[in-house]
C-alpha cells in the first residue's frame, strides 16, 4: 500500500513534467499544424543551460532557472525565424523533415558542447530544501513529508508538482483572459482569417514559441533534480510528451495536461508492475492507440481532415 | 535508366562489373610504390570493398523507403524496423537454428513483409503527421522488443553473434569480394522490380494517391489496396537489406537499427529527392560514403562523437529551405 502510494505520487510528478512540455507540443500544432519534434531538444538544452549557469558562472539556481527560461524561448524564436517561418507555405512534409533536422541539429549540439556524459545538479548548488534524506540512524526525515506506511514525499516533489500546476493555471489564464492569448486561439481557428482580421500572425506565432519553449525549459530543469541529464533526454522524454498531447487530442491545452497526467501514471505503474524494460514502449503503445482507434483524443473535438 | 547501351552505361556497366579486381589492383600499385617510399592515403582495398559494400546496402534501403515516401508520399519514420526484422529473422535463423542462408533470407522479406501488412493495415486512413508518429513508434516497439526479450536472441541487448556466411556448392562466401557481387545482384534484381513498378498501373496509381488521395479514389483507385501494395513492397525490400547485412556484420546488436539510422536513411531519400529511384541511390551513395568519412576520428576528433548526425541535420534543413525537390533537377 505504501509503495502504490509512493507509485502515484511519483507518477504524478512525471506527469506533472509531462505536462508542462506536452502544453509547447500542443500549442505549436494547434497553431500551425506541425509537430516541432524540436521541442523535445528544447528542453534538454533548458536542463543544460541551467547546469551551465549554475555550475559555469556560479550563479544562483533561483535566477538560474528564469534566466533558462528566458534563453530557451529565445531559442524556440529563433527556430521558428529561421526554419519553420520560411516554410509556413510550403508542404507540410517539407515542415516536418526540417523539424527532424533541427532537434538532430540540437541534440548532436548539445553532445559536443556538453559531452554525452550524463550530468547531475551538483547538490552544493541546489537550494537546501530541494535535498531530502533520512537519517538512518535516529530516523530523522529532511526536507519530506512522511506518508503513512514508511514512505516519504521529498519536498522537491512537491515545489515541482505546484510550481506545475501554477504554470498550467497561469497559462490557462493568459491564453483565455489575455489579448494575447484571444489572437492565439483566433489563429489556431483560422491563421489566413486572423491575419485579414489584423493580427500579426507572426509574431503571435513567435510569441506561441516562446511559451511553450519556457515551460519545457522549466520541465527539463525538474528532471534534471531527480534524473541525469543527458543529450537523447528530449528525444526520449518528448516521445512521451508527445504521446500525452496526442492523447489529450492534439491542439488541446487542457487535454495536453490532463494527458500529461494518465502518460506519467501509466508509465510509472507500467514500469513498477509489468517490466521495467518496458518503460517508455507504454507511452508508445497508448499512443499509436490513441492515433488508430481515436485520432481526435480523449478530450478533442473530432475533425475530419485531421486523421 | 533507358534501356540503350550508350558508351557511358557501358563504361558504368563494367566499372560496376569489375570493381573489385580495380580496388586490389591499386592495393597492388599501393604496395609497388612503396617499396620507393612513395606513400598514398589508400586506406586498403579491402576496407574500401566493406565500405561500397555497405553504401550499397544504403542504396537498397533508400529504394524500399522511397517507395512508400516518394511513390505514396506518406513520411516513414520507422522504416528501419524492417531492416531490424529481416536482419534478426535471418540472423536467429542461421545463427540459432542453423538454417541455410538461402531459406533464411526469403523467411527474413517474409516475415518483414507480414509485419508491414500489418502496420499498414490500422494505418491506412492516417495522413501526413500521424502516419509518421505511428510508424516511429512501431520502429520503437520493435526496437525494445529486440533489447528486452533475451530469450528471443539469447543475449542481452540483442547481442547476435556468430552468424555464418552463406555457403553453396561447398564454397563458403564470407570474402568482401563476395559480398560484393551479391549485394549488386540484390540491388540490381531490386532496382529492375522498382522500376517495373514505377512504370506500371500500379505507379501511376501510388504517384495518383501521393497528388490527391480523394481524386485518385474517385477514379476508381482503390486505395488501401494500393497502399498495403506499398507498404509489403517497402518492407520487403528493408526486410532483403537486413537479411544481408546480418550475414556480412556476422554480429548484428540493437543499437545498430536505432531510430537515427531511419533518419538517416530518410535523409538519403530526401537528398536525392523523394520519388526517385536514381535519386534514392545518388543519395545513398553519397551519405553512405559521407558517413564513413565522418566517422569519429577520422576527420571529426573523439570527443565530438557522432557529429556526422549533426551534418546530415543541416543538410536536411537547408534542403527543405532552398531545394526541397532534392539534389536532382526535377522539381518538386
Amino acid at each position: 500500500m505504501a509503495q502504490l502510494l509512493e507509485q502515484f505520487i511519483n507518477g504524478l510528478v512525471l506527469g506533472g513534467i509531462y505536462a508542462l512540455i506536452a502544453v509547447g507540443y500542443t500549442m505549436v500544432y494547434g497553431i500551425i499544424q506541425l509537430i516541432n519534434f524540436a521541442h523535445g531538444e528544447i528542453f534538454m538544452f533548458g536542463a543544460y543551460l541551467a547546469l551551465m549557469l549554475v555550475t559555469v558562472f556560479n550563479i544562483p539556481f533561483w535566477i538560474a532557472v528564469p534566466a533558462s527560461m528566458l534563453l530557451c524561448a529565445m531559442l524556440g524564436m529563433l527556430i521558428d525565424l529561421v526554419a519553420y517561418r520560411p516554410l509556413r507555405d510550403a508542404p507540410r512534409l517539407s515542415a516536418l523533415i526540417t523539424a527532424i533536422g533541427i532537434s538532430l541539429v540540437l541534440q548532436n549540439l548539445a553532445r559536443m558542447i556538453w559531452s554525452a556524459r550524463p550530468q547531475l545538479f551538483p547538490t552544493e548548488t541546489l537550494p537546501a530544501f530541494l535535498i531530502s534524506e533520512v537519517n538512518m540512524q535516529t530516523g530523522e526525515i529532511l526536507n519530506a513529508i512522511p506518508l503513512p506506511g514508511g514512505g516519504i514525499l521529498p519536498y522537491r516533489d512537491v515545489s515541482i508538482l505546484l510550481l506545475a500546476v501554477v504554470l498550467m493555471i497561469a497559462l490557462n489564464r493568459l491564453i483565455y483572459l489575455t489579448k494575447i492569448g484571444k489572437a492565439m486561439r483566433a489563429c489556431a481557428q483560422n491563421r489566413v482569417a486572423s491575419n485579414l482580421m489584423g493580427i500579426k500572425t507572426n509574431q503571435v506565432i513567435a510569441v506561441t514559441f516562446a511559451i511553450g519553449s519556457a515551460l519545457g525549459a522549466v520541465a527539463g530543469i525538474m528532471v534534471g533534480l531527480s534524473e541525469n541529464i543527458t543529450p537523447t533526454m528530449g528525444y526520449y522524454k518528448g516521445v512521451a510528451a508527445f504521446a500525452a498531447a496526442v492523447l489529450g487530442g492534439i491542439g488541446n491545452i487542457t487535454g495536453a495536461m490532463l494527458g500529461g497526467i494518465i502518460i506519467g501514471l501509466a508509465e510509472v505503474f507500467g514500469a513498477g508492475y509489468i517490466s521495467s524494460g518496458y518503460r517508455l514502449a507504454i507511452a508508445y503503445i497508448i499512443m499509436i492507440a490513441v492515433i488508430v482507434i481515436r485520432p481526435s483524443g480523449l478530450f478533442g473535438k473530432s475533425t475530419a481532415n485531421r486523421a | 535508366m533507358k534501356d540503350k547501351l550508350t558508351p557511358k552505361t557501358i563504361t558504368f556497366g563494367l566499372l560496376v562489373c569489375f570493381l573489385p579486381l580495380l580496388m586490389y589492383g591499386v592495393d597492388d600499385i599501393v604496395d609497388f610504390l612503396s617499396q620507393y617510399d612513395i606513400y598514398l592515403g589508400w586506406p586498403g582495398g579491402e576496407y574500401m570493398l566493406r565500405i561500397i559494400v555497405r553504401a550499397c546496402v544504403y542504396m537498397l534501403l533508400a529504394v524500399g523507403l522511397n517507395i512508400v515516401c516518394g511513390f505514396t508520399g506518406l513520411l516513414d519514420l520507422g522504416y528501419v524496423c524492417f531492416y531490424l526484422i529481416g536482419g534478426y529473422t535471418a540472423g536467429i535463423l542461421m545463427a540459432r537454428l542453423g538454417v541455410s542462408y538461402w531459406i533464411a533470407l526469403p523467411l527474413a522479406v517474409l516475415h518483414g513483409t507480414v509485419w508491414g501488412l500489418l502496420r499498414g493495415a490500422p494505418t491506412l486512413r492516417l495522413t501526413g503527421d500521424y502516419f509518421a508518429i505511428v510508424t516511429f513508434g512501431f520502429a520503437e516497439l520493435f526496437f525494445r522488443i529486440v533489447r528486452n526479450e533475451q530469450w528471443l536472441v539469447g543475449a542481452p541487448n540483442g547481442q547476435l553473434r556468430g552468424i555464418p556466411s552463406p555457403t553453396l556448392f561447398g564454397i563458403t562466401f564470407s570474402q568482401n569480394w563476395h559480398n560484393y557481387y551479391h549485394i549488386i545482384i540484390l540491388l540490381t534484381l531490386v532496382i529492375f522490380i522498382t522500376y517495373r513498378l514505377q512504370h506500371s498501373r500500379v505507379g501511376r496509381a501510388w504517384v495518383a494517391i501521393r497528388e490527391d488521395e480523394q481524386a485518385a479514389e474517385s477514379m476508381g483507385i482503390n486505395v488501401s489496396r494500393y497502399k498495403s501494395l506499398a507498404f509489403a513492397v517497402s518492407a520487403a525490400i528493408g526486410a532483403l537489406g537486413g537479411g544481408f547485412i546480418a550475414q556480412f556484420q556476422v554480429s548484428i546488436s540493437v543499437p545498430f537499427f536505432d531510430f537515427w539510422e531511419s533518419i538517416l536513411i530518410l535523409c538519403m531519400v530526401v537528398l536525392g529527392g523523394m520519388g526517385s529511384i536514381r535519386g534514392a541511390m545518388i543519395g545513398a551513395a553519397i551519405l553512405g560514403s559521407l558517413g564513413e568519412v565522418l566517422r569519429p576520428g577520422f576527420i571529426i576528433p573523439y570527443q565530438f562523437g557522432n557529429a556526422r548526425y549533426l551534418i546530415f541535420g543541416i543538410i536536411l534543413i537547408l534542403l527543405m529551405r532552398f531545394r526541397p525537390g532534392g539534389l536532382s533537377l526535377k522539381k518538386a
